[in-house]
């Protein structure tokens, strides 16, 4: 257990932070600090919310507040509920008009220049947009929270946040040795991108009590030569599909790949989207369908 | 002698690029490691293969449209490989050589659109027409390409202009062997076009006084130098400066002769691309930088060095 | 003596694409081996359009152009290289050359695809250098010529292909009277010397009327007169076809055309 204490201790000091961020200025009126740092605040709880993301539009219904949802991107898809609400656009660059239309009280983004651009011409015409990010499992937590606040659905949000930090805390299935199987999550062939400590799925990984190969690689992914793929040798090689097929990978064939011997002995698992697409609540289940799926190619 | 110079350039930069690496491969394991043979080695040669295309491409070009500014890219070659590239993905067409063949065919279908467009007119293939012309298709072509990446699943694509960017390392022996293949054929007819391109330069009814049959001879230079970039591009992206800067060094320290330039500037450009991806692998291990940058980075202050030294003769 | 017929244009008629009119409507040039042919004429007569026509460079609409007995379009570009040597009015100069290259150049008809260079065109380099009285410029770059060289140079070229036929369109362009006079020397010695037949196309009457055997005299796409110098220029033609009043002196047996101010001279 000689890594889990600095873990812990880092997810309690973002949690205070969570706690910290929710004093209410005015009475009656809600006010949190997003994850771009702005400064959001509610005049009552959110009725009608526009949820720009996959990621954010899954916690909406699993604090209980989808039927607060009145519009969605086009790859909002989980849970089935979700499909009737009315689509809004993509999601990549905001249709503010389309927007609007919905009447919504609150919008909610992901991270990125476009969508800072977009909660600004939001807030020009009074709508509130918070912009969450999530790449790791804590950051679902501090946004169920967050959204649990913005939706007085608090208990909803809390139950959901607790649920992730459990799975986080979860111990692992054995002991941590060096005989640890190490893994590399490939995302893009080439160039080859892999995986790193920045990302949801390193935590995954660990939790499955599996060791990435690219651990030592603080951003979320990175690109790096084959030849580094194939010298740290990992045991299996991990890629996320679009969609349930469990085929092998186009490059599993390519001649370059065959260096790495995960792929020459094809111990290569092709990890579902929506499950493994994005940090989720559905965070256990991950963890125990990779344990299950690493199980099953020993 | 420079061309004893060049050689041993070469010669140095083929071996750093099988020496050196992010994996740590002792020097006396090195022919038997299968990191070495299968992946660096390979790498080496599609290195000078695509370097020295792009070279000879970028030099031809410059002479047929008589313009020092001109780069392999320039006639809409990149725009409709970049095209290809991105409808493959979209429809999810599958393979090891999808991504190659439709960056091919979107390229070859560039310069079909532009060698059509350049006999609008009296002159056929007049340089001025062709390249607006190919401005023009590469710039349909990339807005194309940004309305199917903005109506389509976000990561696949977005990660494939990541290979558009330009880099070596889808490089094995097939391809190299594809390329060993293919490209003979339109480098043997630039370099045979080498003396009608320096009389060409004297202007188009000069040349033609003087034998050449400049209708024959744009048309064999044109295509030929488009197929050499298209395979460039299908195989390793779009890989900037190199078609552009290796002809000008060249041309500093050979003179505009293409006899002799074309060949140097074949083995110039294996060399340049060589070592720039040598250090795009190295730099910042684990991590690798996109070819296309470094080869900037290294190539503009050779350029720059060698101006210098020009002007102050 | 019948010398050898090398440039034989009958009645050509040609307009350019999306042209009003004619720019040749119906011309004929015949030069023979040891003739040197001047083509005159005011701007926009035709005479450059003639020679593309003559050289099979264009097509056209009626008449025929005959090198060397075989039709213009005939022969391949390389095959008519090697009969007729041109130095045409413009030249691009994109990058730096030094002479003995440049001259080198006209010697690409004669070689072979991937061939290098041999002794035997080293020499004809330096036999047509020679004759131009440029031998000693062989090592110069060309931006460092003076126009006359420069001009000399460009000949040399042209001689330098071996051809039987010389063409030289506006070679004296922007030449001041003593390069001028060189130039002109040098190619009439060029035929009196080595039999080559010559087709000079010039705007300077004068000097055509005293060194060219016979002369074509354009106007307006038409020949206006074909001759000696001294049958066609006469008062009357030259008046007519350069739309101006001149008078006609004689010096040397060759006519010379005077312009006259618009009031008239004492």
């Amino acid at each position: 257990m000689a890594q889990r204490p600095h873990l812990v201790g880092l997810l309690l000091a973002l949690v205070a932070c969570g706690r910290a961020g929710s004093r209410t200025p005015a009475a009656g009126s809600l006010a949190v600090t997003d994850d771009a740092g702005r400064a959001v605040t509610l005049a009552a709880p959110a009725r009608r919310i526009v949820s720009l993301a996959p990621s954010s539009t899954e916690l909406l219904f699993a604090i209980g507040a989808g039927d607060r949802v009145v519009g969605r991107t086009t790859w909002c898809r989980y849970p089935a509920a979700a499909l009737s609400v009315p689509v809004v656009g993509d999601g990549l660059n905001p249709n503010i008009e389309a927007i609007a239309t919905q009447h919504p009280d609150l919008v909610v983004l992901y991270a990125s220049a476009l969508n800072e651009t977009a909660a600004r011409q939001l807030e020009r015409i009074a709508i509130p947009a918070v912009i969450l990010r999530q790449d790791l499992l804590e950051h679902v937590a501090r946004d169920a929270r967050l959204l649990g606040r913005l939706t007085a659905h608090e208990s909803g949000g809390d139950s959901v946040a607790r649920a992730v930090l459990e799975a986080l805390e979860a111990p692992p299935p054995w002991p941590t040795s060096a005989s640890r199987r190490r893994v590399a999550f490939v995302v893009w062939d080439n160039p080859p991108m892999v995986i790193g400590a920045g990302s949801f799925l390193d935590q995954l990984a660990e939790l499955a009590g599996v060791h990435n190969a690219f651990h030592d690689l603080t951003s979320a992914s990175a690109t790096v030569s084959l030849e580094t793929i194939a010298a740290r040798d990992p045991d299996v090689v991990i890629t996320i599909a679009d969609s349930e097929d469990a085929r092998l990978p186009a490059f599993a064939s390519a001649r370059e790949w065959q260096v790495v011997r995960a792929v020459r002995e094809r111990r290569v698992l092709t990890l579902p989207g929506a499950l493994f697409g994005r940090p989720s609540p559905r965070a256990a289940a991950a963890v125990a369908e990779l344990r299950r799926r690493l199980q099953a190619l020993r | 002698m420079k061309w004893v110079g060049l050689a041993a350039l070469a010669v140095f930069a083929f071996a750093l690029a099988v020496l050196l690496g992010p994996a740590h491969v002792p020097v006396a394991e090195l022919l038997r490691s299968p990191i070495v043979r299968e992946l660096r080695l390979p790498r080496a040669v599609l290195a000078f293969l695509v370097g020295g295309s792009l070279g000879v491409a970028g030099a031809s070009l410059q002479a047929l449209v008589r313009n020092p500014l001109a780069d392999p890219y320039l006639l809409g070659l990149s725009g409709g490989a970049s095209l290809g590239a991105v409808a493959a993905i979209a429809l999810h067409v599958g393979g090891p050589w999808a991504l190659p063949l439709a960056a091919f065919v979107g390229a070859l279908a560039a310069m079909g659109l532009v060698y059509r467009l350049g006999l609008v007119g009296g002159v056929e293939l007049d340089p001025r027409v062709l390249v607006l012309a190919g401005v023009v298709v590469g710039a349909f072509a990339a807005a194309v390409s940004t309305a199917i990446v903005s109506l389509s699943e976000a990561t696949a694509l977005r990660n494939a202009f990541l290979w558009l960017w330009g880099g070596l390392s889808g490089a094995n022996w097939d391809t190299v062997l594809a390329l060993c293949l293919y490209a003979p054929l339109p480098l043997a007819v630039l370099f045979a076009a080498a003396r009608p391109l320096d009389l060409l330069a004297l202007g188009e009814e000069p040349a033609g006084y003087l034998g050449v049959d400049v209708a024959v001879l744009k048309r064999c230079v044109y295509v030929a130098a488009s197929l050499l970039t298209a395979a460039a591009v299908a195989v390793s992206g779009v890989i900037g400066f190199v078609g552009l800067i290796v002809p000008h060094i060249g041309r500093l320290l050979w003179g505009h002769r293409h006899r002799a330039l074309l060949p140097v500037v074949f083995l110039g450009g294996g060399t340049l691309l060589s070592l720039a991806d040598t250090v795009a692998r190295v730099a910042v291990a684990p991590r690798e930088l996109p070819v296309g940058i470094v080869t900037a980075l290294v190539g503009v202050p050779v350029f720059a060095l060698l101006l210098r030294r020009w002007t102050r003769n | 003596m019948d010398q050898e017929l090398i440039l034989a244009a009958q009645g050509v008629r040609y307009r350019y694409p999306g042209a009003t009119g004619d720019a040749l409507g119906g011309v004929s040039l015949t030069v023979r081996r040891g003739d040197l042919v001047a083509v005159l004429g005011p701007n926009g007569s035709g005479k450059t359009t003639l020679l593309r026509v003559a050289l099979g460079a264009l097509v056209p609409a009626a008449g025929s152009a005959l090198v060397a007995g075989r039709p213009a379009a005939a022969w391949t570009r390389r095959e008519l290289a090697r009969l007729v040597g041109v130095v045409p009015q413009r030249e691009e100069t994109v990058f730096p050359q030094r002479v003995r290259e440049a001259v080198l150049l006209g010697r690409y008809p004669h070689l072979s695809m991937f061939g290098a260079e041999r002794p035997a065109d080293h020499e004809a380099v330096n036999r047509a250098l020679a004759q131009c009285d440029a031998g000693h410029l062989t090592g110069r770059w060309m931006a460092t010529l003076s126009g006359g060289e420069y001009q000399r140079v460009r000949v040399a070229r042209a001689l330098a292909q071996e051809p039987r036929l010389l063409v030289l369109d506006e070679p004296t362009m922007s030449l001041d009277v003593r390069h001028e006079m060189e130039l002109f020397e040098l190619v009439r010695g060029l035929v009196d010397r080595s039999a080559l037949a010559v087709v000079l196309v010039t705007h300077h009457v004068n000097l055509a009327a005293r060194f060219a055997d016979g002369v074509l005299l354009l106007d307006g796409g038409r020949a206006a007169g074909e001759g000696v110098p001294a049958e066609v220029l006469t008062r009357e033609t030259v008046e007519r076809v350069f739309a101006w009043p001149v008078a006609i002196a004689t010096y040397q047996g060759a006519p010379q055309m005077i312009p006259l101010r618009r009031r008239s001279d004492a």
